[in-house]
């Protein structure tokens, strides 16, 4: 015999469970991207959050009370898997675009990112969840009650609680334990590994328990047919006469809508999707799993019917049926699951609720009375984790009142019924978000707010009846006695189920101001911008435009938002990858249009759409562009999406024209600093010699008498010094010359090796006194190629003699070789000397520059390497420095051969 | 596929569910309870291999790489 203690610690003893494994997940995740929680088996099974309580226990009664009506519920879910391709996919992509974070964000997001909305859209789904809750309380309550009130010993230490109080501590843990789990952090993407993981775990136990249960009811029955028959000679049948009607199709079209819009589906199917594809798997296992759920619910509900005394309550079945058969064992496994089933319901539906309530309500608040830019790195963060803790013991309270209020009435599927309807009245406006251009934000907002003002009045109040005479008065006379707005017969439609009555009256209402409405009024700028982006979201990618004009905002005032939002390790790493992607300091970021679009989108995913649009409006002063222009991008965008290519063209020119003009002010800019620089480097030359020349022409000035020897030294000095600024102006003037191209010559055939031979000959003089040893290696077949001989000879003299001053290798070699490869004439001039410290390989080809190891009596000017690539480059070649055959520098020419 | 909503749609709803709605039993189980559960099964395996057929969507993994 199961005690009520038992059970309870079992379950307590569970959800420690639980919270190991989400912990673990939690970790495992964040260490391991590739670890199995990101597969699509736990994607699936994590949408199977959609059975609850309802589904273990209240199935099983529905088909006891109303036969077939249970299986809408899964083939509704059903239909809209199997057209995942539409709908769903649709949905993940513009959320993985958007940073969607919930189906207020959603909505609120594609309606010009409309706070308004996304309030409303919260306290209907918060108002509307609370009787989903209050179920999940009754479902366990009603469990543990099952067990402990079938003795008098199963009592134990409930003696004398009464189920609201048993109830209450239900509430109670489940809020402590959702806290402690789902408000650890802040993810940008709103993403919980570890809570998911735990989800996963729990759908595996509460299908494992109720087809455990389903095998054994066959088993003890005698299979399905005996249990069927047996049931029919005791009067039982499957009524299937009024079974479809119109609340078979209420039913299908409420859970369709559901299976999309409940705060809980919304965040397992698409905020916590990692990969799109794992949709494809989920698409048909998924429907699989509620199959299997459902497979053995109408046997139970069958012989529960038959076997079990009379005024039993058929929702408990798959738990007292095994009971009542001595099974204990079974019994608890049956209450683990339905345990389960209700945890993992209300842990994920109060966590989407309460991240709902803190982006949306909280976070928008407080945006408002405070200014931007004030406040600690960790503000942002802690309030917002504050603010969901605060609304997850506001939501599972609501879910307890209402609990608390209607009690007494029996069923549990009616009490989810309920609470579909309210949230179905997202869906028409869900649609019109994904597929209508028009839809506008005006139409959506009445709509919802008339299709939930409609519930509360057909579907909400009447669920009081039994609590309040007065409720009863009212839904049997109509208010003040006008009979057409009973409750549950509006305008005179009598006769109707209430289910179906309310659904239909909320739902039309609902479709019909978000149609006429959208027909009669005109978007604003945003919401068209926002429409195309979600209307043509597989058409243009990835495109989302900011909306933003650059005002005054720097990168420091908006790394002042993101650091109070995201954290400071969050912030710091994008703007770094920002500074990275635009290739400069991070420092010297300058916020572009783009990048404050990116960051709006990446604060959304922290604090929801329309509070990040609001905060950094705040930053960027010239806050949202003016009208005009935002249409103007509008309708400049759907013209060239939809008409015409021409308009794309003509941007793709304009772009690379400004590209272009771009490129040829930083090359003037360049041209600009490098002349500055050449002239400082020129005077700096021309000063060395001059300053000799001076003090050498003064002394000799001053001092008459002077020794001869010492007068011939200083005169020639003077000489030497004024022959080398000649020949440094020479080179200067030649240079700048080559530079300028005034200088040109005509590309004539020419013969290299003649050149190259000319050149060795002008250098064996140098060669002789610096005794260098010049190896000759092979050389071309004499050949023809374009150039000027005289200028050739020259480069080919520049880069010998080079290598001959540079090397101060006590037995200096010099090697030159020529050949022919692919086209192209090559002249390698290699070295044994100390050859080009890596950190110069690229200056020495600037002007003035000398190699760091220039000999003391260097008397070049730094010109001629700068010279002779001018040269060759003229001649269509090219000079480098390569790795050559000796240890040494070698210098590489190539010129293209004639043909 | 968008074939195969329309028609498990269709085939869930009044008036066509009514063809089978009849007092027949097969392997002791109600016609329609039996008629329901082929359908969804056949919908589910009709699913899977439209899945299969589908290339691989490689575009937007948007795994989170940002963390």
């Amino acid at each position: 015999m199961l005690s009520a203690d038992f059970v309870i610690a079992t379950a307590v003893g569970y959800v420690g469970l639980l919270f190991v494994l989400a912990y673990l997940g939690d970790r495992r995740a964040r260490s391991n991207k590739k670890s199995f929680l990101h597969s699509p088996a736990v994607y699936t099974l994590s949408i199977s959050v959609y059975c609850t309580s309802w589904t273990f226990y209240g199935a099983v009664g529905n088909a006891a009370r109303s036969g077939l009506e249970f299986l809408t519920i899964y083939l509704g879910p059903t239909l809209v898997f199997v057209g995942w391709w539409f709908l769903l996919r649709r949905l993940v992509r513009i959320s993985h675009n958007q940073r969607i974070t919930s189906v207020a964000d959603l909505l609120s997001s594609r309606f010009g990112k409309s706070s308004r909305l996304a309030v409303l859209i919260t306290c209907i789904a918060v108002i509307g969840i609370a009787p989903y809750i209050a179920l999940q309380l009754k479902a366990v309550t009603s469990s543990i009650q099952a067990v402990a009130g079938s003795s008098e010993f199963g009592q134990g230490s409930l003696k004398g609680i009464d189920d609201v109080g048993l109830a209450f501590g239900v509430a109670a843990g489940m809020a402590l334990f959702t806290i402690l789990f789902g408000t650890r952090h802040v993810d940008a993407k709103e993403q919980h590994h570890g809570v998911v993981a735990a989800i996963a775990f729990e759908a595996v136990v509460k299908l494992a328990a109720l087809l455990a249960v389903g095998i054994f009811v066959v088993f003890v029955g005698g299979g399905f047919e005996n249990i069927f028959s047996r049931a029919a000679e005791a009067g039982i049948t499957v009524d299937s006469e009024n079974t479809f009607d119109a609340r078979w199709l209420t039913t299908m079209a409420l859970s369709v809508a559901a299976i999309v819009c409940l705060p809980r589906q919304f965040q397992v199917t698409v905020v916590e999707n990692s990969n799109e594809n794992y949709l494809k798997v989920a698409s048909w296992a998924f429907p699989a799993y509620m199959l299997l759920m459902s497979l053995f619910i109408l046997p139970i509900a069958v012989f529960g019917l038959t076997t079990m005394p009379a005024g039993s309550n058929p929702d408990m079945f798959a738990l007292t049926l095994p009971m009542a058969f001595g099974q204990d064992a079974l019994a608890l496994f049956a209450f683990i699951g339905g345990f389960s089933s209700a945890t993992s319901m209300i842990i994920l539906e109060s966590i989407a609720l309460s991240i709902m309530v803190s982006n949306h309500i909280v976070m928008p608040l407080v945006l408002r009375f405070s200014s931007a830019g004030t406040g600690d790195g960790q503000g942002v963060t802690s309030m917002v984790l504050m603010a969901r803790r605060f609304s997850i013991v506001l939501i599972l309270s609501l879910g307890f009142f209402y609990f608390f209020f209607t009690r007494d009435s029996n069923a549990l599927a009616p009490i989810g019924l309920i609470s579909f309807t309210a949230i179905a009245q997202f869906f028409p406006a869900v649609i019109a978000a994904l597929f209508w251009r028009e839809a506008s934000l005006k139409a959506a907002t009445a709509a919802i707010a008339a299709g939930f003002v409609f519930w509360v009045w057909c579907s909400f109040l009447p669920s009081f009846e039994s609590v309040s005479p007065h409720v009863a008065w009212l839904l049997q006379h109509g208010p003040w006695g006008i009979s057409w707005l009973r409750p549950e017969a509006m305008f005179g439609l009598d006769g109707m189920d209430q289910l179906a009555h309310a659904a239909f009256w909320s739902l039309s209402v609902n479709i019909l101001i978000l149609t006429v409405g959208s027909l009669l009024t005109s978007q604003s700028a945003l919401e068209r911008i926002q429409a195309s982006v979600f209307v043509d979201v597989f058409r243009r990618g990835q495109v989302t435009r900011g909306n933003f004009v650059l005002g005054s905002a720097t990168a420091n005032d908006l790394y002042f938002v993101a650091e109070r939002v995201l954290g400071e390790r969050r912030a710091a790493a994008v703007f770094a990858a920002e500074a990275y992607d635009a290739g400069v300091d991070p420092d010297m970021l300058e916020p572009s249009q783009d990048f404050i679009g990116r960051l709006e989108r990446e604060l959304a995913g922290s604090i929801g759409a329309a509070s990040a649009h609001v905060m950094l409006s705040k930053v960027v002063s010239g806050s949202d562009v003016s009208l005009e222009e935002m249409m103007q991008m509008a309708d400049e965008t759907q013209q060239v999406i939809e008409y015409s290519q021409q308009l794309e063209k003509t941007s793709a020119e304009l772009r690379s024209t400004a590209q272009q003009l771009e490129d040829a002010n930083a090359q003037l800019r360049e041209l600009d600093s490098q002349k500055d620089e050449f002239l400082s480097q020129v005077s700096h030359e021309v000063r060395t010699p001059m300053t000799s020349i001076r003090s050498f022409s003064e002394i000799l000035l001053e001092t008459g008498d002077l020794p001869d020897g010492q007068r011939r030294h200083f005169v020639s000095t003077i000489h030497q010094e004024s022959l080398r600024l000649t020949k440094l102006l020479d080179e200067i003037l030649d240079l700048s010359a080559l530079e300028r191209g005034e200088r040109s010559w005509e590309n004539l055939p020419v013969d290299p090796e003649a050149a190259l031979d000319r050149a060795l000959t002008v250098c064996e003089a140098l060669l002789r006194q610096r005794g260098v040893v010049l190896r000759r290696g092979q050389r071309a077949a004499p050949s023809i190629v374009e150039g000027d001989a005289d200028r050739l000879c020259q480069v080919f003299i520049n880069v010998i003699s080079n290598a001959i001053k540079y090397n101060d290798s006590d037995t200096p070699v010099l090697a030159v070789t020529s050949s022919i490869r692919a086209g192209k004439y090559i002249v390698e001039i290699a070295d044994n000397g100390p050859g080009i410290a890596r950190q110069e390989r690229k200056l020495i080809f600037e002007k003035f520059s000398r190699g760091q190891r220039a000999v003391g009596d260097q008397s070049g000017a730094g010109l001629g390497l700068a010279i002779s690539r001018q040269i060759v480059t003229r001649m269509n070649g090219s000079l480098d420095l390569v790795q050559g055959s000796l240890p040494g520098a070698c210098f590489r020419i190539r010129l293209a051969l004639r043909r | 596929m968008l074939l195969l909503t329309v028609l498990g749609a269709l085939l869930m709803m009044p008036p066509l569910v009514y063809v089978f709605d009849q007092p027949i039993f097969h392997f002791g189980i109600p016609q329609i309870v039996f008629y329901l559960f082929v359908l969804w099964l056949l919908l589910i395996i009709g699913t899977a291999l439209l899945a299969r057929a589908l290339p691989n969507d490689d575009s937007t993994d948007s795994g989170d790489g940002d963390r």
